[in-house]
């Protein structure tokens, strides 16, 4: 009786990454990220790595959405373009602090994704999809018809003020400063969710994702783990947008447009959606390969999507996925 | 304490003009194991959806130990005691062995899972992905998930299914054993009538959403009327 299905291949254990290696694994990552200065040559190269950071920040959201709820969201640049617009339009109009701004940038997301998630937690599939796509594609709608708000689909420049949180806000349009600032926070932003996937809850949702009625018969409720993720990811994708939009001292409709969360979506499926990094791996890798196709086809959508359909078929768990069998395979 | 651990009294359920369920009424004893048996369609398993609150119940009520827990939702129903388990396996597939008891166990106070699984014979699989293991053993995965805690009433609906018949009297004996000494009450839903009649203490046979009859097992082999609606000749 006591067998494991499928002879050896089968009795691969899945252990999380031990607690030492993961704050040895953040630590060296926050280092490496001290030296990027060092490591990147040029301003060009700085900027495009700290852009890529906001790309893997919002694939991770999407990508956690994915990993801990079992959803596909086509909607999470709602959360990222509610964050820019929120500090954006904030500090424009001197409404609140600074600070206070940056702080409402990322509660509100949060806390929309929350109430969201309460009342779209039971939907599944291809209706789960096209709600999220429809909520998102709602504010793009508001924010483009609403001149007033931010000068609608022109949208609108916004002076960084002179500190922020006590300390100098100039940096955030440095592209060194940027980069390191955004490497840093999604080193963090990874840290935190690999802590989340083994605590109490990161499982308890992990099992609901797995197997939501058998959860609501050992006596869980569902509905408020499955809306904290969604907050979570929101709070993630938050933060991505209130990056961008103070690195760029610019907000447009276009960040809360369809194709930012589609993109954010190929990003996570590209790098392995079922890994906390994959994600961001994919995110970097993508956002380069847009970039670099982009000097030479004017059709690069078209690349990307032929990449996405080689990566489909032949790793369908991405490229960490790819990576992790390969690791498993070593020295057999 | 009452003298009946689960019951149910005039419980009805319909589907459109068909009743599933017709004013059925049951009683199982403290610590006792009963069988549900009966041909596809008598109700058998809408009976348990019934009492664990899967499935509204239109009329009568459901008692757990004397407490009347009609409108109770599956989550409180657990808290209170009861757990279930389902027809085909349901487990969390992606999840350990392990990982997936301890998650069970953090729903009910002072849950033990090394104990459930040395019973289960799970512990040397602990660390295995549940989709990973045979079905055999994800059946006993499936039992355990519902042990875990220590229920008072377990409610179980073809836990042998997809079992050869050693399995099947193995996870049999088990299950006596256990209900024995954790004191479990249990109601169970089998085909498998050597698996009913080796460890029932008494049966009840539905038919079209009723109960036929009930009795101890040598009284239900006995019955002409189970017989004739179920058991057939052989039994």
């Amino acid at each position: 009786m006591s067998t494991i299905a499928h002879g050896a291949a089968a009795t691969v254990r899945r252990k999380p990454l031990a607690g030492a290696a993961l704050f040895v694994t953040t630590a060296v990552a926050l280092a490496v990220g001290v030296a990027l200065p060092w490591l990147v040559p040029t301003k060009i190269a700085m900027s495009l790595l700290a852009q890529a950071m906001f790309d893997a920040l919002l694939a991770t959201s999407v990508g956690f959405l994915i990993l801990q709820n079992g959803r596909v969201s086509f909607g999470q640049a709602a959360f990222f373009g509610l964050g820019g617009y929120s500090v954006g339009v904030l500090i424009a109009r001197h409404w609140v602090a600074p600070e206070v701004a940056v702080l409402i940038a990322i509660i509100l997301p949060t806390l929309v994704a929350f109430l969201l998630g309460l009342v779209i937690a039971r939907i599944t599939g291809v209706a789960h999809a096209m709600l999220t796509l429809a909520v998102g594609q709602a504010f793009y709608e508001v924010v483009f018809r609403w001149r007033e708000l931010a000068k609608g689909d022109d949208g609108m420049s916004f002076n960084l003020p002179r500190h922020l949180f006590g300390l100098s806000a100039s940096g955030l349009q440095d592209p060194a400063v940027m980069m390191v600032l955004a490497w840093t926070i999604l080193v963090l932003v990874l840290f935190a969710l690999a802590l989340f996937a083994r605590s109490r809850i990161g499982q308890i949702a992990a099992a609901i994702r797995d197997n939501e009625e058998r959860a609501r018969f050992l006596g869980y409720s569902t509905m408020l783990p499955r809306a904290l993720v969604y907050a979570i990811a929101a709070f993630i994708a938050a933060i991505a947008g209130v990056l961008s939009a103070c690195y760029n001292g610019y907000i447009a409709p276009q960040m809360f447009h369809w194709s930012v969360s589609g993109f954010a979506l190929i990003m996570a499926i590209i790098g392995g959606a079922k890994f906390i990094i994959g994600p961001a791996i994919g995110a970097v890798v993508l956002f380069y390969i847009k970039d670099y196709a982009g000097q030479f086809a004017e059709y690069w959508p078209a690349i990307v999507g032929i990449i996405l359909v080689v990566v489909t078929l032949t790793m369908p768990r991405g490229v960490v996925g790819l990576a992790a069998t390969l690791w498993k395979m070593r020295g057999r | 304490m009452s003298a009946y651990a689960i019951e149910g009294v005039g419980l009805t359920r319909r589907f459109g003009g068909f009743a599933a369920l017709d004013g059925v009424d049951i009683a199982v004893k403290q610590g006792e194991i009963r069988g549900l048996i009966g041909p596809n369609g008598a109700g058998k398993s809408t009976l348990i959806d019934v009492l664990s609150g899967r499935a509204p119940n239109r009329g009568g009520k459901v008692l757990l130990n004397g407490e009347d827990i009609s409108d109770l939702t599956p989550q409180e129903r657990r808290r209170r005691g009861m757990a279930r388990s389902f027809q085909r396996t349901n487990i969390f597939p992606e999840l350990t062995v392990e990982q997936q008891l301890r998650v069970a166990s953090w729903a009910v106070a002072g849950a033990d899972i090394d104990e459930v699984m040395d019973e289960l014979h799970l512990t040397a699989m602990a660390d295995v992905v549940a989709a990973e293991i045979s079905y055999g053993d994800q059946r006993h995965l499936d039992l355990a998930l519902a042990l875990v805690g220590r229920p008072t009433v377990l409610l179980l609906d073809e836990p042998a299914a997809g079992l050869t018949m050693e399995e099947s009297l193995s996870l049999a004996r088990i299950l006596r054993d256990l209900a024995n000494r954790w004191h479990v009450t249990v109601l169970l839903v089998e085909h498998d009538m050597q698996v009913v009649f080796s460890i029932c203490d008494r049966v009840t046979v539905l038919h079209l959403g009723r109960s036929l009859s009930e009795g101890t097992c040598d009284e239900i082999r006995a019955d002409p009327t189970v017989v004739a609606a179920y058991l057939g000749t052989e039994a």
